[in-house]
């Protein structure tokens, strides 16, 4: 019988263990799907510049991740407005606070980062350009160099589609207006990814020699998403030509951050493959 | 995995067995399989509805080979749908190993890494099966362990995916215990009263994804692992059985109950009793909101974790099986009984040879629900003991009599109710009749001739809009040969004589040698379902040859 009992009790925990099943309470079934926008026919976009946006994964505890900021900061300063950064800290250990410091992970980011595998190749810093593919994979690769050959390539081809962003604050929300104009053709449904990032934060952050840097200043930090994670539908026909304006409100952001230090990300991409086409920022007025 | 990585696999798996059996002393095993080879023709037919079949020619083959060395054992299946046969989902298109595992097994310990087939219970928690006429194989690629650490138990655990045509979806993981309580306690080895007690619990993960709600602006908190929960009883005393099972499930919003988050549950009980000439079966079960898929965004019939018991009779004859009852998973209330009886041979009613009779009876029916919302509420509530509308009901009784040495005669009647919301059709309840009569004559010991006739009565009317083929009253007849034992030949007929559509003839050879068996038909298929255990598929109408081929070695 003894034995029978340990054999049982062996059982119970492996059955809680295996049970850990999701609870969701009643008022919780729902969550904001994020802004989905009305889309109408607009007077299309001045600017018709091809532009990519680097993804970089980050985290306070990853010693390798300030020379990645490096990087970026240079290559950002020599593309000038063709090159749009974005820092994503995910749930990995590398972004669990130092000391009692603000925790800069987001349910989105780490989202994005399941899915395009990064969590799972575990190595940090690691960026996506545009969210390309190398061959069948995506091209994830650590941003402390090959910035420069991938964002020629993207930089280099013909736009597609031109894309602007302008935010405005009044009372407590955010208007923001994105504006399309089709180059060409694209028989793709096509989504746009609104997002709020903000610079100038010091929050501590480990050093490459181990030391943790109280006074280090992240910028480009991913807030938030503020349509759904992979986008809302851009409600169009994709015919050269054509011309798409949509109006979206944001009034979820938080009052702990500086809007005045945070800019508006658009981004537009093919719903199928989730590749990038375009992509636009704003600050908020 | 990836194809190419599949056939290295299978050719590393049968190639290397060589060099393992050096290593391991392995050799001297043996190989066994069979093949399967459908083949299909069909062109149009206005009247029942068929189409020309681009391809000409539709197959479905698969040869499964097994090596065992002792212990040890490894197999694969090549399956090749060039194309799939008509009713089969499109989406087997295409040939390749579909299943491989390597297993080893002694009486106290048994592992199987690939491709496997599991069921805990009777599997309300889980139930990985193939039935290859249904087009359904639900396999779990992983790992499964079963041991038994002491006479009368037994522990199961998984974790794997499931099969998704050619591809494996979802994650599942779950552990079954199992104990004999009279294996168990010493004391109870001998008494006449057996129990057996068992749980399961069975869990899957599956990703965010976003399935917006019926709320503008808004979308579904989706849980990420889902459970579900099971323990049973199997009680016998001498001739009596009783056999229970319950199951609950966690929230789990998926396509199946419209992204509902009420907890499902399920309940089945058996009750029996037998003896020489008799037997008694008294069934029940309650289903509510068990549907358990891994992927919650696929609808159809791959990738179900679980599977609820069916508890209408699996009818042979052509009219009593023209309208199977498909277990609704989303919710419903059954019983079923069932009779035989041997009238003992030089008796009234036995008179020479004996008589047997088969009584069964079956009523499935709705919940008694109140809706309280639909996608992302929890849907709705229901009474335990209430029912709602009826889905399904039969009964029939049986007499099967051997009237001389060679000749036995079988006669049938079935009543039979039918709701069409259970295919997804409106439409008014089908009541019919059933007459059947069959005849089989033992001419010698080499030829055998069957006549059968069959007549079905029914209140429903064919109508071009619903387009429901089996309206009407129909009759049948058939006539069978066997003759050397190695040939038979099958001629029959179905005809809609009144408020129906269709006459659906059908002749077909067959020959069978040893393990081998070709068989060749030419003829209509009329367009409907058909189900195996209350899992069912959609067969389209067709007009032309099939043919099959099996052999095993």
């Amino acid at each position: 019988m003894k034995r029978l009992f340990l054999l049982f009790v062996s059982v119970f925990i492996l059955a809680n263990i295996l049970g850990s099943c999701d609870k969701i309470e009643q008022d919780d079934y729902l969550v904001f799907s994020g802004a989905a926008g009305e889309w109408f026919d607009g007077s299309g976009v001045s600017d018709h510049s091809q532009r990519a946006i680097i993804e970089k994964y980050t985290g306070v505890r990853c010693v390798n991740c300030p020379n990645a900021d490096v990087a970026i900061a240079t290559a950002t300063s020599q593309y000038g407005d063709k090159l749009i950064a974005l820092a994503i800290h995910d749930s990995s250990s590398f972004t669990r606070p130092i000391g009692d410091t603000p925790r800069l992970s987001t349910e989105d980011g780490n989202t994005w980062s399941n899915y395009f595998g990064v969590r799972a190749a575990g190595e940090y810093p690691a960026a996506l350009i545009s969210r390309t593919l190398n061959g069948s994979v995506w091209d994830l690769f650590t941003p402390t160099s090959g910035i420069n050959g991938r964002v020629d390539n993207i930089i280099n081809t013909a736009t597609q589609v031109a894309v602007s962003v302008d935010a405005t604050q009044s009372n407590d929300a955010v208007n923001i207006t994105v504006n399309l104009e089709f180059l060409q053709t694209i028989s793709d449904q096509m989504t746009v990814t609104l997002l709020i990032m903000e610079d100038g934060l010091k929050v501590t952050q480990r050093q490459a020699d181990g030391n943790d840097d109280e006074n280090y200043i992240h910028n480009h930090v991913l807030r938030d998403v503020i349509t759904d994670v992979w986008g809302a539908d851009i409600d169009c026909t994709g015919q050269s030509g054509e011309k798409r304006v949509a109006q979206f409100v944001y009034s979820d952001y938080k009052n702990e951050w500086n809007l005045d230090k945070c800019h508006i990300v658009a981004m537009i991409s093919k719903k199928e493959s989730r590749e990038i086409i375009n992509v636009a920022e704003c600050s908020i007025e | 995995m990836k194809r190419t990585s599949k056939i290295i696999f299978a050719t590393a798996l049968f190639f290397q067995l060589p060099l393992w059996g050096t290593a391991q002393g392995i050799l001297g095993g043996h190989v066994t399989g069979n093949v399967q080879f459908d083949g299909q023709v069909s062109r149009r037919d206005t009247v029942i509805g068929s189409n020309d079949v681009p391809e000409k020619l539709l197959s479905n083959a698969r040869a499964d080979i097994l090596y065992t060395n002792g212990n040890f054992s490894a197999g694969l299946r090549y399956e090749a749908y060039l194309n799939p046969m008509l009713g089969f989902n499109s989406q087997y298109s295409g040939q390749g190993i579909a299943n491989y595992f390597v297993s080893y097994k002694t009486q106290t310990f048994a592992v199987t890494a690939g491709h496997f087939y599991e069921q805990f219970g009777n599997g309300m928690t889980l139930r990985a099966y193939e039935d290859r006429y249904l087009g359904l194989d639900n396999a779990i690629r992983g790992i499964d362990i079963v041991y038994r650490p002491w006479n009368g138990v037994t522990i199961k655990g998984l974790v794997g995916q499931q099969r998704y045509y050619w591809d494996t979806r979802g994650l599942v993981r779950g552990f079954d215990a199992e104990v004999s309580l009279n294996d168990v306690v010493k004391s109870l080895t001998d008494a006449k009263t057996r129990l057996t007690l068992g749980g399961s619990f069975v869990s899957k993960y599956e990703g965010d994804e976003t399935v917006l709600s019926d709320v503008s602006g808004y979308k579904l908190n989706l849980p990420n692992n889902v459970g579900a929960a099971s323990v049973r009883m199997d009680l016998s005393h001498g001739g009596f059985g009783l056999q229970a099972e319950y199951a609950r499930k966690g929230q789990d919003p998926s396509i199946m109950n419209n992204y509902i988050y009420k907890n499902g549950e399920a309940l089945w009980l058996s009750a029996s009793y037998s003896q020489k000439g008799l037997s008694a079966n008294l069934q029940a079960k309650r289903v509510d909101n068990m549907g358990f898929k891994s992927v919650r965004s696929v609808s159809g019939e791959m990738l179900y974790i679980n599977y609820t018991p069916s508890i209408t009779k699996q009818h042979t004859y052509a009219f009593l099986s023209m309208y199977p009852y498909a277990t609704q998973s989303t919710g419903e209330m059954g019983l079923q009984a069932d009779f035989m009886y041997k009238f003992k041979k030089e008796t009234v009613l036995g008179g020479k040879y004996g008589t047997d009779i088969h009584i069964n009876g079956s009523l499935i029916t709705g919940l008694d629900t109140t809706v309280i919302g639909g996608k992302g509420t929890d849907g709705y509530t229901t009474s335990f003991f209430g029912t709602g509308d009826t889905y399904y009901g039969d009964i029939s009784l049986e007499v099967a009599k051997k009237i001389s040495s060679k000749v036995k005669i079988t006669a049938t009647y079935g009543y039979m109710v039918f709701n069409p919301i259970v295919e997804g059709h409106e439409g008014d309840l089908h009541h019919n009749h059933i007459l059947v009569g069959d005849l089989t004559w033992k001419i010698n010991r080499k030829n055998v001739l069957r006549f059968e006739a069959e007549w079905m009565g029914s209140d429903s009317h064919y109508d071009v809009a619903i387009d429901d083929k089996r309206c009407g009253d129909w009759i049948m007849g058939l006539v069978e040969y066997n003759f050397t034992s190695a040939w038979f030949v099958s001629i029959s007929d179905q005809y809609a004589y009144n408020d129906g559509i269709g006459n659906y003839y059908n002749i077909s050879i067959g020959y069978t040698k040893n393990a081998t068996r070709l068989q060749v038909g030419y003829g209509k298929q009329r367009e409907g379902i058909i189900c195996i255990g209350g899992v069912c598929r959609q067969v389209p109408a067709s007009n032309g040859l099939t043919f099959s081929l099996t052999t095993s070695f």
